[in-house]
């Protein structure tokens, strides 16, 4: 069951701002098995973010080596790149990120379209999916028809898609009001507990963080500390 | 990414972009319907000119007085008045005709006069172009066609040949085989009515009469005897008509003791002819066509600017694409795809106004012309292959830069694209 499935092994991030080098990341060691419920905390600056786009493959690191199921995706090209994110992760997004003018149904659909799905099959997974995140009723409804909430919902349907093995959630309650954030909270908690799905949660809230199983603080581009949160529902 | 989802994201793009992506159509629009004007308009021209030239066959060639132009012997077009020329010039004589039969490949040399004359039927008076014609070579060489009654005879004298539009719409009474006419201030009998045959040429003069060249030299003042407006020469292979053109010529120089610049005739043959005009029309339709085709230019800086446009409006949606697993081939795709149906979209609205607008502009023509130079527009399906194509084409070049920059913005740079 402790088979690692993301690793990161002395990853640098350095940003070239004009003349001046500014570290985000200074040689981050990581690993996270597989299912399990991570959250990366720290303060706004620590890094957290250009983690979570080194590990979501939405960028390359400077140095050093991030492994995905065991493939160092550091040296691979865009499309490469594109590929794993399509099939092996989920992003959930702070500010929803659905493509305003695409109906839920067409938001959830567009990944497994990027992988050739036949629109058919995908609009019957997109239901589905739609279906088990409440939203069966509002599958016509633009983004802007929707409640922040909703839209949150949409967007972790997206990210379910293509039954991908990591959840990226980037400060996923960060736009919604503390009830919505519980319920959006209990849901990630949901496909981690119910579909066994690795969910990587970025966060600055160390209220949320006691949702995870572990948790990750990052200080100034470095991993401060680890805790293991032992829950007593899994005891 | 399958290609008709790209296309339907193409489609959603374009449906979702308002004023701006229609005003970029209209630019195709205007450029696309300006050259399916000028293209169908000078196509249509080209098609009335072959058929009004074709009044007279290709093997035939016209000898007339005075120096040549370069349409020399055209004398016809537009206006029957014989060439301001021929009175000044030296008319062609009996004397040609002999020297002329004897040039190889020639079948058959005959002379005709021609000249205005006033018809007077019913209380109606007329003024028509006249043509003398000695019946027994002209039945020989015309194209023209009966709609009733007989061609001439070798014994007619007072009688003749009327044109269709002459023989339908000079008089309120048409006229009709046997009727009797008056042609300044002689009687005529109608032997037969021309089929209308939209030639402009001597040979098939719609609205004039066709009668036995005796009775024409009667008839007409300023003819004299033994004189000729006009030689006419069937030559035996038309393949050859233009070898025989410049044997005439030379044979007429030797004869008629002139030089190359001196030279008091023409030779002119509706072949070529034809080509001249039809050359000449062409370059024009060309050249309209060019500039039209700069207005297309146009347009397509405009695509490209609205597509670069587009691409940063849509940066952001751009990254999550990506981020959920559009590769740079797919996002390329989009992108180009909405470029080309800009162009195609413009295209077919460009078709279609060009059309409709080439059809008003070549009514009017149609009227000014007259006497079947009527200038139809002819929409050709390579023209409508052609100029979709071209404006899909001109879609996918414009959209092609922003369309790589759009397939190559950096994920992470994108997402945070506000």
């Amino acid at each position: 069951m402790d088979k690692t499935i993301i690793e990161l092994k002395d990853v640098w991030k350095i940003y070239q701002m004009g003349q001046v080098e500014v570290p985000a990341l200074r040689g981050v060691d990581l690993k996270i098995s597989k299912g399990e419920f991570v959250a990366i905390v720290g303060p706004s600056g620590s890094g957290k973010s250009t983690m979570m786009n080194l590990v979501g493959c939405l960028d390359l690191p400077t140095k050093g080596g991030i492994y995905l199921d065991g493939h160092n995706i550091a040296n691979l090209d865009e499309s490469k790149l594109a590929q794993i994110r399509g099939q092996k992760i989920g992003f959930v997004f702070q500010q929803f990120n659905l493509i305003p003018n695409l109906t839920a149904l067409e938001n959830v659909m567009l990944p497994l379209a990027f992988q050739g799905i036949d629109d058919t099959v995908a609009e019957a997974k997109a239901m589905k999916l739609l279906d088990i995140v409440g939203l069966g009723d509002r599958v016509r409804h633009l983004p802007t028809q929707l409640s922040g909430g909703q839209m949150q919902r949409v967007s972790i349907a997206r990210a379910l898609a293509n039954d991908p093995e990591v959840i990226l959630a980037d400060e996923p309650t960060g736009n919604l009001d503390s009830t919505t954030g519980r319920f959006i909270m209990n849901f990630l908690g949901k496909i981690h507990k119910g579909d066994s799905k690795t969910i990587i949660m970025v966060t600055h809230d160390l209220n949320l963080s006691k949702a995870a199983e572990k948790v990750v603080h990052i200080k100034d581009g470095k991993v401060e500390k680890i805790e293991t949160i032992r829950k007593r529902g899994r005891e | 990414m399958k290609p008709s989802k790209s296309f339907k994201l193409a489609l959603n793009i374009l449906r979702h972009s308002k004023v701006r992506s229609w005003l970029t159509i209209i630019g195709i629009v205007i450029g696309v319907a300006s050259v399916v004007a000028i293209m169908s308009i000078g196509t249509g021209m080209q098609l009335s000119l072959e058929s009004s030239l074709g009044g007279l066959g290709a093997d035939i060639i016209t000898i007339s007085p005075g120096a040549s132009r370069t349409m020399g012997g055209f004398r016809d077009f537009g206006s029957d008045q014989p060439s301001a020329s021929s009175s000044t010039a030296k008319n062609l004589t009996i004397k040609d005709i002999q020297a002329l039969k004897s040039v190889e490949n020639v079948d058959i040399v005959t002379g005709t006069v021609s000249g205005r004359g006033e018809v007077y039927y019913l209380a109606e008076t007329t003024t028509v172009s006249i043509t003398g014609v000695d019946p027994i070579a002209w039945n020989e060489i015309t194209t023209s066609t009966l709609s009733s009654g007989r061609f001439l005879g070798a014994s007619d004298y007072s009688a003749v040949l009327v044109g269709n539009r002459l023989a339908t719409r000079s008089f309120k009474q048409p006229l009709s085989v046997n009727r009797v006419i008056t042609i300044e201030g002689a009687s005529f009998k109608i032997a037969g009515i021309l089929n209308e045959s939209g030639g402009m040429m001597g040979g098939g003069s719609d609205s004039g009469i066709i009668m036995p060249i005796e009775a024409a030299r009667a008839v007409l003042d300023d003819v004299g005897t033994d004189e000729f407006d006009s030689i006419i020469v069937k030559v035996a292979d038309a393949d050859l008509v233009e070898q025989t053109m410049s044997d005439i010529d030379a044979r007429l120089m030797l004869t008629r003791h002139v030089t190359n610049r001196t030279k008091d005739y023409s030779v002119s043959s509706s072949v070529a002819m034809q080509a001249t005009i039809s050359s000449t029309l062409e370059s024009v339709t060309l050249f309209l066509g060019a500039i039209a085709a700069v207005s297309l230019l146009v347009g397509a800086v405009g695509i490209a600017n609205t597509m670069f446009t587009t691409v940063l409006e849509r940066t952001k949606q751009i990254g999550i694409m990506k981020a959920i697993g559009a590769k740079n081939r797919d996002i390329m795709m989009i992108f180009m795809m909405n470029s080309a149906l800009v162009g195609l979209v413009g295209g077919v609205i460009g078709l279609v106004i060009g059309s409709v607008a080439s059809l008003f502009v070549a009514i009017p023509m149609m009227g000014m012309g007259g006497r079947g130079m009527g200038a139809e527009n002819v929409v050709t399906p390579q023209l409508l292959v052609f100029t979709l194509s071209i404006a899909v084409g001109i879609g996918i070049v414009a959209g092609l830069v922003p369309a790589y920059r759009a397939s190559k913005l950096r994920p992470v740079d994108a997402l945070r694209y506000e």
